[in-house]
């Protein structure tokens, strides 16, 4: 299991989720896997997707965003996407509301307060 | 089921009910229901004599009313869990508080949850109890708020599918508030933003 300290997470809600596996001794990997969406025409990949975390016993992929729902509309395209071109595999989007209720739920600070909105760096188009 | 603010009890703690929108499910509707889930329980565990494991405290409510509806000859235990407190997780794990005082090795265990959401506190300690090689082990769980599940769990024994909204109530807490209101309230949000 990789340590918290030694990930390069792209936004505090990626740590406090780990965190909060970590508590409760759920395995993850962080970002272990691209999965080619699309491609151009001379077979290189025009668009990928890499979830967030895997929970390898729980063969679960998850993805977390920070973004306002309005702003939703991509990832959520590149989750249909990923569903329809590999069904085997499962994933799950937590957003914001979740992420928030969260919060709530485990009494840390909610990571989509601070100025983190814009927009999740790893995202690919 | 009712879904209107006037139907707050009067009985509630005026408190309480300034800070909840509206009851989602009402007292009658959960006994009732109770009712039917130890009926069931009793039919499915009839001369087995198991042991009912609750964690604390939310499930509190929810088992006392359950076991008076489980008509059957049956032993009772609690657990309890450091929660992932700003004190707790310093610690960076789990752990066992108050462990169990029946040995459940070759027993019938009923674990009784009073919500499943994410599902990480049930998967923890129903990974922890197979340990033990109990002879079985099911969940009964009253609350299931399936949208944020993280760890696949299914129950045998369900109540209510609650919707995704913060709710309160019969041994739900926000903040280790309202758990003593007999009924189910979702929060007004503008009490969560404030608190």
């Amino acid at each position: 299991m990789p340590h918290i300290e030694e990930t390069d997470f792209q936004h505090p809600a990626e740590k406090e989720f780990a965190k909060l596996l970590d508590f409760y001794g759920i395995q993850w990997e962080y970002e272990p896997r691209t999965f080619p969406l699309d491609y151009n025409e001379d077979g290189s990949v025009k668009s990928a997707f890499s979830p967030d975390f895997y929970l390898p016993e729980q063969d679960l992929y998850v993805e977390l965003t920070t973004q306002s729902p309005k702003l939703n509309n991509l990832k959520n395209r590149k989750i249909r996407q990923l569903q329809e071109r590999y069904p085997g595999i499962n994933v799950k989007l937590l957003n914001r509301r979740d992420i928030r209720s969260l919060s709530i739920k485990y009494d840390f600070p909610d990571p989509t307060d601070v100025n983190f909105q814009e927009g999740h760096p790893r995202d690919r188009t | 089921m009712s879904t209107s603010r006037k139907d707050i009890p009067e009985t509630a703690p005026e408190a309480y009910r300034q800070a909840i929108a509206r009851v989602i499910i009402d007292e009658a509707t959960l006994q009732a229901r109770i009712s039917e889930m130890g009926e069931a329980i009793a039919r499915d565990y009839e001369g087995k004599n198991p042991v009912f494991v609750g964690v604390l405290k939310g499930v509190l409510f929810f088992l006392a009313d359950l076991l008076q509806a489980t008509s059957i000859p049956l032993a009772v235990d609690f657990m309890s869990i450091s929660s992932y407190s700003p004190s707790s997780r310093e610690q960076g794990y789990v752990r066992i508080t108050k462990d169990l005082d029946i040995c459940i090795e070759g027993r019938h265990v009923v674990f009784v949850e009073d919500i499943i959401d994410t599902g990480l506190t049930l998967g923890y300690l129903l990974k922890l109890l197979r340990t033990r090689n109990p002879a079985s082990l099911e969940v009964a769980v009253l609350f299931d708020k399936p949208s944020r599940r993280l760890i696949d769990i299914h129950p045998r024994y369900l109540g209510f599918h609650l919707p995704d909204l913060f709710v309160v109530g019969y041994g739900l807490d926000y903040r280790e508030q309202f758990r003593n209101l007999p009924f189910v309230g979702v929060l007004r949000p503008d009490f969560l933003k404030l608190s």
